[in-house]
């Protein structure tokens, strides 16, 4: 069995607040245009000047938050990175093939095509860090986020000494991402302000989004936020399997579900994709508190990397702001936070996170 | 020859996204690369798609390019004498 590993570190550009913010959740800004944008911190300190730009928004938004969570842990080389994302710098895609139609595939520009790769960030993440170590980019639509970490986990578990791995996420939004998916009616019409999203979770469609989270793992228990105990992750899973998939999980590392303090679902607000969080909120007894996380954030590939590190804020605070909670739960502390999210119904996953306390 | 030059300048500041920069704060004569612009090797590539796109200048030898692109002076220069549109 794979043995638990430790969050050192945790940073965040999100629509509510990024890294260079103060406070937990303490301003929650309410948004009635159906896209969260992220709230962009000064990307200057954390990324070469010389480089800067002709940076996107995204390698900007990927770089600088894997920086900053670098800085939070104290490490200035890491021994790996991981990362997950669902589309890359889609930005860069889609101008460089507009620049192939325009210019009739002659006289491109190098610059969006190398940074539309997807492992655009982790390269500049390796470049400034000097980090010649294991270098990875998971790009698994919904589960890519949880790939990464999982990847983190196993090569910490084969470390004999102590290693530091920088894991983390990002996913942007684009116009252009925007008028695709609505043709397939993805987006909820009418627009309700992000805050109410889950009010209207009777009718179809979402909000779109977009953030950054990164993360320092390690094997070394001391001064960790939480640990990360089990990761699983599900292609085409009915709610069914995804239910059954729970309670094994939870038995492997001696809990069963009433032993979840809070239960941080992926709701988001679309009719038809809440099978699985309402079996499970009527699965959960009293003792836990049942929480969503998507109308602050939106919907994006990778939004559980925000979810994990509003996991470890709670952890770290040790409580739960209200704006996340939809019912509350009798427990004394937070001990166990169990994360259920899918990313349009075909990318489940399920991670286990632990108080050190 | 100075339109051409400060033309070739503001081109240059769009395409390479030359934040806060306007065409007076770069000398005719100061390199492009290393200690004066301080331009790099994917910049020589975005300056090599610049004169495709707009002079209709293709450079296909490498010690040629090097020397077009060593300042805006040898570049104005080498547009004047080559140009295709």
């Amino acid at each position: 069995m794979m043995q638990p590993v430790y969050i050192s570190s945790a940073s965040v550009i999100s629509p509510q607040q990024h890294f260079e913010d103060v406070g937990f959740l303490a301003d929650v800004h309410d948004i009635a245009e159906g896209m969260l944008y992220v709230r962009e911190p000064n990307y200057r300190g954390y990324i070469n000047p010389v480089a800067i730009r002709r940076m996107s928004k995204l390698l900007k938004m990927g770089i600088s938050c894997g920086m900053s969570a670098l800085q939070r842990a104290g490490i200035e080389k890491p021994d790996a990175i991981i990362t997950g994302t669902g589309r890359g710098s889609m930005v860069d895609t889609e101008q460089f093939l507009l620049n192939m139609i325009e210019m009739d595939e002659e006289a491109l520009t190098p610059t969006s095509f190398i940074q539309s790769t997807y492992n655009s960030i982790n390269g500049w993440l390796a470049l400034q860090t000097k980090c010649t170590g294991y270098n990875q980019t998971y790009v698994n639509r919904g589960t890519s986020f949880e790939l990464a970490l999982f990847d983190a986990q196993m090569l910490l578990n084969e470390a004999e000494q102590e290693m530091h791995v920088l894991a983390g996420c990002f996913d942007e939004i684009t116009p252009d991402y925007i008028k695709v998916k609505s043709k397939i009616g993805y987006w909820k019409q009418p627009i309700p302000a992000n805050t109410d999203l889950l009010k209207h979770s009777n009718t179809p469609g979402t909000i779109a989004g977009e953030g950054s989270a990164f993360f320092t793992l390690t094997n070394k228990k001391e001064n960790a936020l939480c640990s990360l105990q089990a990761i699983a992750t599900m292609q085409d899973a009915e709610p069914a399997e995804v239910m059954a998939a729970i309670n094994p999980l939870l038995n492997k590392h001696g809990l069963a579900l009433d032993d979840i303090d809070l239960l941080l679902c992926g709701m988001n607000g679309d009719s038809r994709q809440m099978e699985v969080y309402n079996q499970l909120s009527q699965s959960a007894n009293g003792h836990t508190t049942i929480a969503a996380f998507k109308h602050l954030c939106g919907e994006y590939d990778t939004s559980s990397g925000f979810a994990t590190w509003i996991a470890t804020e709670i952890f770290k605070a040790g409580e739960i702001p209200d704006t996340l909670v939809i019912k509350k739960g009798s427990h004394k502390g937070i001990q166990n936070i169990l994360l259920v999210n899918h990313y349009i119904l075909n990318s489940h996953s399920i991670v286990l996170l632990q108080s050190v306390q | 020859m100075e339109e051409l030059k400060n033309t070739l300048k503001q081109q240059i500041i769009e395409s390479l996204n030359l934040e806060g920069m306007k065409p007076a704060d770069i000398d005719d004569n100061a390199p492009l690369f290393g200690d004066g612009l301080g331009l790099d090797s994917i910049d020589s590539l975005e300056l090599m798609v610049l004169l495709e796109r707009n002079y209709g200048i293709k450079i296909e030898d490498a010690r040629e390019g090097r020397k077009v692109l060593e300042s805006v002076q040898s570049m104005a220069e080498y547009i004047q004498q080559h140009r295709t549109i």
